[in-house]
Parts: C-alpha cells; sequence; structure tokens
C-alpha cells in the first residue's frame, strides 16, 4: 500500500469535509429553526464565492477581508430573502407549509443559479490565492490553500458552537428549535430567529463559497453538488444536530475521498463517488432517520 | 339543465377536434413546440398527481421518464422488439420501481421525501451517464423512429395528442373517484385519513405507481420521437423546469398542469429572443405564483370556464361526482 498517496487522499478529504460540513451546518440550522429544508443553499454558497472574488478583484480588498465581506453580504442578502419570501412559513393561514417551503426554496435555487450565468457568465473564475505556495513534508503535498480553508473552515465552526453554547443569543436560537410556543412565553421573538437562522446559514455558506474558489475556481452550478452532499450530511448527522453535520461533514469528505482514489476503476470513481454519497443518504433515510447522532425531539415529517 | 352544465366538456371537445384538424397549419418548428409541450403537458400532470393531489413532493419524476425512456430504447436495441412494446415495458419498469420507492419511503414525508427522491434522481443520472458501454452515456443514445418514414412531424402531433389525452382521462378518472377522495385526504392529514380507514400505505404506493408510470409513458414516446436521448433528460435542470410549468399553472388540477405545461413550454420559445433571460424569468414567476397565487395562475380561468353554462349560485360541478367506485 502506497502511504503517501494514502495519506495526500486522507487530507483532501479532510478539507473537503470540513467545506461540506460549513454547508451543512447552515442546512441544519436553517431545518431546526425554520423546519424547512433549503434547497437554494448551495446557490447561497456561489454567491458567496462571487461576492469574495468581486470584492477581490474590483474593490482590492486581501482574500481573507473579501471572505468576511462576503459573509456580511449574503448574511444581509439571506435576510431580505427570508423577510420577502419565507414570511408566510409563520402564518396560520398558510396551507401545508412544508410544500410551500420545498416550492420557494426550489425556485429560488432555480432562479439564483440562472441569474449566476447571466451576471457572472458561465465560464470558471479562480480568485488569488488566500497564500500562493504549497506545503510540503516528506512526501506530502498540500496547498497551502487548502490549509486555510481547512483552518478558517474549522475556526468559524468553532465559533459557532461557541455562541450557540455559551452566549444568550445562541441559546435563544437553541430554545427556538426546540420549542417556538415555549421560547416565545420566555420572551423570545422567534421571527426575530428565523432571520438571523437564515442569515448565519447563508453566511457561513459565503465563507465555504469564498474558502473553495482558490481551489476549484467559480462556476454558476458550482452549489449543486456540495448541496447535495449537504443533505447527505444532514441526514447522517442527524437533522438539526449542528455537532453532528461538522463530524458527519468530515466522515463524507474522507469517505468520498478515499472512495475515489481506492475505485477499482479509475475514470468511473469521480461519478460514482457522488452516487456513494446518495446510496448512503438513502438507506439512512430509510433505517435511521435521526441520522447517527440525531436529536429526537426534531419531527420526523 | 344537463345539457349546459355539460357545456366546458363540448367546448374543450370542440377546440380538441380543432386542435387536430388545423394540426397540420402549424409549420414543422411549432409542431415540434407543441410536440413537446405535450410530453411535459403528460410530465406535469402525473407530477401534479403526486405533489398536488396527494402531497408527496418528488423530485425524481424526470428521473422517472429517463427510466422509461431508456428501458424501452435498450430493450428495442437488445431483443428487437416492436417500439410500442417497448414503450409498454419502459412504462412497467416504471411503475414497478416507482411502486418500490413509494414502499421504501412511506414513512417519509414532506422535507424527506425531497431529499430521498432527489438522492434517487441523481443516482439514476449518474448511473445512466457513467455505464457509457451500455447507455452510450453523455453521448447519447440512438433510437428508432416511432413512427418509421414519417415525412412530417403530423403522426407525432397526434401520437402525443392521444397520450395526453389517455393520460389526463385515466387520471382524471381516478382523482374523481373514490380513490382520488382518499388521495386527497392523505395530503391534508395522513393520520386523520388513516383513522378513518384510507389504506394510507397502498394508496401512497399506488400513487407513486401510476405517477411514475405516466411519467415513464412520457420518457418512451420522448425517446422515440427524439432520436437521441441523453442523460440530462432526468437531471435537476428538467425537473427544476417541470416544477415551474405544474406550479405556476396550478398544481393541484390535472387541466391547470397541462396549461401551465404548455403554456410555459410555447413561452419559452416564443421568448428565444431573450435568450438566457427567460430562465430567471420564469423562476421569478414561479416565486411570485407560490407566493401571491398559491393556486396557480390558471386556475382562476380554469374555475371559470368549468363554470360556464351554471346557473348563478349554483353547487360547484365536481361535489356530485364522487359516486365512483369501490375502494
Amino acid at each position: 500500500m502506497n502511504w503517501d498517496y494514502f495519506f495526500v487522499q486522507f487530507a483532501n478529504g479532510a478539507v473537503i469535509g470540513v467545506i461540506y460540513a460549513m454547508i451543512a451546518v447552515g442546512v441544519t440550522l436553517i431545518f431546526s429553526i425554520l423546519k424547512i429544508v433549503n434547497f437554494a443553499h448551495g446557490d447561497l454558497y456561489m454567491l458567496g464565492g462571487y461576492c469574495a472574488y468581486y470584492v477581490i478583484e474590483l474593490l482590492g480588498f486581501p482574500p481573507l477581508a473579501a471572505m468576511f465581506v462576503s459573509m456580511v453580504a449574503l448574511f444581509v442578502l439571506a435576510i431580505m430573502l427570508e423577510r420577502l419570501m419565507l414570511t408566510p412559513l409563520y402564518s396560520d393561514t398558510t396551507e401545508r407549509k412544508d410544500e410551500y417551503g420545498l416550492i420557494v426554496t426550489f425556485g429560488l435555487a432555480y432562479f439564483l443559479r440562472n441569474i449566476a450565468v447571466i451576471a457572472f457568465g458561465p465560464f470558471p473564475l479562480k480568485p488569488p490565492s488566500f497564500i500562493p505556495g504549497v506545503l510540503r513534508i516528506d512526501n506530502l503535498i498540500l496547498t497551502n490553500d487548502r490549509l486555510v480553508a481547512a483552518g478558517v473552515g474549522i475556526a468559524l465552526m468553532a465559533g459557532l458552537l461557541y455562541f450557540m453554547r455559551r452566549t444568550i443569543w445562541g441559546q435563544a436560537l437553541d430554545a427556538v428549535s426546540q420549542s417556538r410556543d415555549s421560547a416565545s412565553i420566555v420572551g423570545i421573538n422567534p421571527r426575530r430567529f428565523n432571520s438571523f437562522a437564515f442569515g448565519i446559514g447563508a453566511a457561513l455558506a459565503a465563507a465555504a463559497g469564498a474558502l473553495v474558489a482558490p481551489i476549484f475556481s467559480l462556476a454558476p452550478d458550482m452549489g449543486v453538488l456540495p448541496n447535495i452532499h449537504a443533505y447527505v450530511i444532514v441526514i447522517l448527522g442527524g437533522m438539526g444536530s449542528v455537532t453532528g453535520s461538522i463530524i458527519a461533514g468530515v466522515m463524507l469528505g474522507e469517505a468520498e475521498n478515499l472512495f475515489t482514489a481506492y475505485f477499482p476503476d479509475p475514470t468511473r470513481a469521480f461519478a460514482y463517488s457522488n452516487a456513494f454519497g446518495l446510496v448512503i443518504l438513502m438507506l439512512f433515510l430509510v433505517f435511521r432517520p435521526q441520522g447517527l447522532f440525531g436529536r429526537r425531539h426534531l419531527r420526523m415529517e | 339543465m344537463s345539457g349546459v352544465r355539460q357545456l366546458p366538456a363540448y367546448i374543450l371537445g370542440a377546440a380538441a377536434v380543432l386542435a387536430l384538424v388545423f394540426a397540420d397549419q402549424l409549420n414543422s418548428y411549432w409542431m415540434h413546440v407543441a410536440i413537446i409541450a405535450m410530453y411535459y403537458g403528460i410530465l406535469a400532470s402525473s407530477w401534479s398527481l403526486l405533489a398536488g393531489s396527494v402531497g408527496l413532493f418528488s423530485l425524481s419524476h424526470m428521473a422517472f421518464a429517463a427510466i422509461g425512456a431508456y428501458t424501452s430504447a435498450l430493450l428495442i436495441k437488445w431483443f428487437g422488439i416492436p417500439i410500442p412494446l417497448g414503450m409498454v415495458a419502459g412504462v412497467v419498469m416504471c411503475c414497478v420501481v416507482g411502486g418500490l420507492i413509494g414502499w421504501v419511503c412511506l414513512r417519509m414525508s414532506g422535507p424527506y421525501l425531497a431529499i430521498f427522491t432527489l438522492g434517487f434522481s441523481e443516482i439514476v443520472r449518474i448511473t445512466i451517464a457513467t455505464e457509457d458501454d451500455v447507455t452510450a452515456g453523455m453521448a447519447g443514445l440512438h433510437t428508432d423512429p416511432l413512427i418509421a418514414g414519417a415525412a412530417t412531424r403530423l403522426p407525432y402531433f397526434y401520437t402525443a395528442f392521444a397520450l395526453l389525452a389517455l393520460s389526463l382521462l385515466v387520471m382524471g378518472l381516478l382523482v374523481r373517484s373514490r380513490w382520488g377522495l382518499f388521495l386527497r385526504a392523505i395530503r391534508e392529514d395522513e393520520q386523520a385519513a388513516a383513522a378513518s380507514g384510507v389504506a394510507v400505505a397502498r394508496f401512497r404506493i399506488l400513487a407513486f405507481a401510476i405517477a411514475s408510470g405516466f411519467a415513464g409513458l412520457a420518457g418512451g414516446f420522448y425517446a422515440h420521437y427524439i432520436p437521441i436521448i441523453t442523460p440530462s433528460m432526468g437531471d435537476l435542470n428538467e425537473m427544476a423546469k417541470l416544477v415551474v410549468m405544474t406550479v405556476i399553472g396550478g398544481m393541484e388540477r390535472l387541466p391547470t398542469a397541462v396549461g401551465g405545461a404548455i403554456v410555459v413550454e410555447f413561452l419559452l420559445e416564443e421568448l428565444r429572443d431573450y435568450g438566457q433571460w427567460r430562465l430567471p424569468l420564469f423562476g421569478i414567476i414561479l416565486l411570485l405564483t407560490m407566493r401571491f397565487a398559491r393556486n396557480g395562475l390558471l386556475t382562476p380561468i380554469w374555475l371559470r370556464f368549468v363554470r360556464l353554462g351554471e346557473a348563478p349560485g349554483g353547487a360547484p360541478p365536481g361535489i356530485g361526482e364522487e359516486k365512483g367506485s369501490e375502494a
């Protein structure tokens, strides 16, 4: 067995896993508060990447600062979208809210993806590196961009966990996810947290988009696959569990990368690595819908 | 009285006859658009049966069209069976696989069902695209024409029309029957339906099987109309297009869903000058429809049309017609 090859693949898998986890955490957060699956999440990730690109190219910001600008921009945009499109979800007169949430976010995804083709062009764009160059330990070679992506991603998710566990706003968010009615009885305005959760999810996706851009470059349909991966992760980690999503994200990144690396037929490995995740998704939905570490209070339907 | 109540049916019948008689006046291009519109009409109506009537928001409907298309095309290629038999095989295949999917996701609803079917749809697409020694992959599989040596598209127009009419007839009878009532009861409240004696599991599986079968029928027709099929006929962009069509038309009724498919398909062609802008435009229309007119843009027109000839203040049609068959 070639250990160098294994370690490179392992390291790459971890980096991709962190990126997946950042997207999935947003999906799970939005699900736990708004009770909808956001089909447009991958497209918010795409917009975040493009936003960072244009902040770098047009305003001359350094890449890391551009990432933060992009996070703020997507936070605001997501809140606007949520206010415009998702408010019927909170109204008692709306029937079949699941259906409404599904179709609206699905339509939003369709809109954003196609408007992105017009606004940014169909050709891939590549922003400058965070830190050019590669890291070399013996035969293990990793580009610095991948290290930055993983490091910043881990830091952001640690920040989110700290926020959710240790701050009053974070605890309020958790309270709303457990029971909207009880939360409003103790004086939390659930509506405010709907917007807030949607915004935070979008900001994390934007950061993921900005971090990935120098590695894989930007394209209008770049959000489709990560979006599906995010669902796999969210189902694996348990709908509504942030920690579960982080762990499952890294696991999926590893599993897929190693699957691709060691699949016997290399020409098909990449295509089937995506199908591999989807098979896991379907098996979990059938046999263990609460995921590996699912929180039981979240309803199945 | 009953003669006047039947007025909408007579108008529809007359419109159908006119469409069939004057179809040869269409030039080849618009006839092609009409045929494709009817292909989407079958898909939109069967999807509306699933998503609108039963509330099963499946995202694998286009994947079933692809399964129907590839099943038919491959069986014909391997065994040389006649094309109609291949299409029937595609329909049967879709019914079986659709019933299986319906069975597997019996306990899922809402977002979970959507994610599950999304996963299934992508697996189908990836498999078809990757196993290129069988399916010719992204290069596309060449298929035999349904009507060999047809000089014009007119025979295809008639075939598509007949298939659409057949689908609407079967699904319309189903929706109006006692079973249709059960299906709507499942959509409104599964537990309440079960408590009232509806065999929820059986009807969910049945709805999946029937809707998938019609998707397979549409796919089979498409495969032998367009001489080449590619895996992208079942991808998520096509699914999004189907959702746009059905929701804009009105996803709760079969005729409005078909109307949505036909109107959107014609508009997409008519607005070709606007190139890329058409797609986000329809995305916006979809969002506005969901936000402000959730029943669909064609539903009010359809309801008004159905009530033509009815005495003012009379009962809406349909209520007395749910006598239906044995469950």
